[in-house]
C-alpha cells in the first residue's frame, strides 16, 4: 500500500523534516508519495532521501520514495 | 518602574508562564490515526516545527523526540553552568524540568548566569530561571525548587527523574547528588568549571564509573568561583557539553562520555578525554552493585 504526504504548503527545511517523519512511522518496503510543489522541494526531498539510503523516483512534481 | 513594581511584573510574569505550561500539559493529546501505528503518537504541527532543527538531523528521530518529551531532568543549581543546560534542555523539548537553587540573583552571578537578569537581583534564582524557561518553551513543565540539595533532602529531590544534571558549585553537593544517583540508579552528568577550564563527567549508575570513582576525595583547599573567578563562555563551552551529554543520555543519540571525563582547559583550548574505571570498593557504587 503506497501511503501519501501533501507536502506543498510548507518550504525547507520542513519539507524534508514532514517527509523524514512519515517514512520513520513506515515499515521497510512500503512506498510513500510525496506531492510536492516545483523547486526547492523537489531538488532537496529526493537527495535528502537517497542520501538516507531510501530508493526514489521523481514523476513530476510526485517524488516516490520507497522506505528502506 | 520601580524595583519593586519590576519585580513583582515579573513574579506575576513567571506565574502566568507556569499556568500557561500547566494547561498545554493538561490538554489531552489528538488520538493518533490508526495507521500510524500505535507505538508512537505522532507529534503534533507546531511541535514539528519548533523541533525542527533537531528532527531534521539523520540521527535524530520523531522516537527521541518523544522519549525527551516523556523525560524528566532534575537540573541542580541554576548558575553559571545550570543557565546553559536548563536553556538547552527547554529549548530541546524535555518534558519536564525541576530547578534547584536556595540561592537568589547577585550583581556579581550576571557575566555568566545566562537565565538571570539585572531585574531579577534579589529574586530566588529557582524562581527567575523558571520564569525565562517557561518563556522559551511552555510545553515544558518547569518546577522551581528554592532548597539547598544536601545528603538528607537528595534522594527527595531526585523521585521521578530520568536523569540529573550537576551544576552545583561546591564538592559536599556534588558528592551528596553522586552518592543519592547511585542509590537510586538515576543516570548523572556531573560538571565543573573554575577559570578558563572544566571538567564534564557522564555516569550510568551501576553500571559505568561514579564521580566519586574519579574522584574519591575532593582536593585540599579547593579553591571556589568566588576565589579564582570564572569566565562566563568558559561556564558556558562545559555548561554547553554537559546538555549536550544529558541529551544523548536521554534519547540514546550520539555516543554519551561514559567511564571517563573530559578536561576542557580553555585558555589552550585542548580537550583531554581520560578514562576511568569503576572501583569495587567505591562507597556509592562499589558495595550496592557488587
Amino acid at each position: 500500500m503506497t501511503r501519501t504526504l501533501d507536502i506543498t504548503d510548507v518550504t525547507c527545511p520542513m519539507t524534508w523534516v514532514k517527509t523524514k517523519l512519515e517514512l520513520e512511522r513506515m515499515g521497510a518496503g512500503e512506498e510513500l508519495a510525496v506531492r510536492c510543489r516545483e523547486g526547492e522541494a523537489l531538488e532537496n526531498v529526493p537527495r535528502r532521501a537517497r542520501e538516507a539510503g531510501h530508493d526514489v523516483r521523481v514523476e513530476g512534481t510526485t517524488i516516490r520514495i520507497v522506505r528502506a | 518602574m520601580s524595583s519593586n513594581s519590576r519585580r513583582n511584573f515579573l513574579r506575576d510574569l513567571a506565574g502566568s508562564v507556569r499556568d500557561v505550561a500547566a494547561a498545554a500539559q493538561s490538554v489531552t493529546p489528538e488520538e493518533p490515526p490508526e495507521e500510524l501505528g500505535p507505538e508512537i503518537e505522532p507529534l503534533a504541527d507546531t511541535r514539528v516545527e519548533r523541533y525542527s532543527r533537531q528532527l531534521v538531523l539523520p540521527e535524530w528521530s520523531e522516537a527521541a523526540q518523544q522519549r525527551l518529551g516523556a523525560a524528566s531532568v532534575l537540573v541542580v543549581g541554576a548558575g553559571a553552568l545550570g543557565s546553559p543546560v536548563a536553556m538547552y534542555l527547554a529549548g530541546a523539548g524535555v518534558g519536564r524540568l525541576g530547578i534547584v537553587d536556595a540561592d537568589d540573583v547577585e550583581l556579581s552571578n550576571l557575566h555568566r548566569q545566562l537565565l538571570h537578569f539585572t531585574p531579577d537581583l534579589g529574586l530566588p534564582k529557582a524562581h527567575s530561571a523558571a520564569a525565562k524557561l517557561g518563556f522559551l518553551n511552555p510545553e515544558v513543565a518547569v518546577e522551581p525548587y528554592q532548597v539547598r540539595l544536601d545528603a538528607g533532602n537528595a534522594a527527595g529531590l531526585l523521585e521521578g527523574a530520568d536523569l540529573v544534571v550537576d551544576c552545583s558549585d561546591s564538592f559536599e553537593t556534588r558528592y551528596a547528588v553522586n552518592a543519592a544517583c547511585c542509590a537510586a540508579r538515576i543516570p548523572l552528568v556531573e560538571a565543573g568549571v573554575l577559570g578558563t577550564s572544566g571538567l564534564v563527567m557522564g555516569i550510568r549508575p551501576g553500571e559505568t564509573a561514579c564521580y566519586r570513582c574519579a574522584f574519591p576525595a575532593p582536593p585540599p583547599d579547593a579553591p571556589s568561583c568566588a576565589t579564582a573567578g570564572v569566565l562566563g563562555p568558559a561556564a558556558g563551552v562545559v555548561g554547553s557539553l554537559q546538555a549536550l551529554e544529558a541529551l544523548k543520555l536521554l534519547t540514546g543519540v550520539g555516543e554519551p562520555l561514559l567511564d571517563a571525563f573530559l578536561q576542557v582547559d580553555l585558555a589552550l583550548l585542548t580537550f583531554l578525554r581520560v578514562n576511568v574505571e569503576r572501583r569495587a570498593d567505591c562507597p556509592d557504587c562499589g558495595t550496592a552493585y557488587a
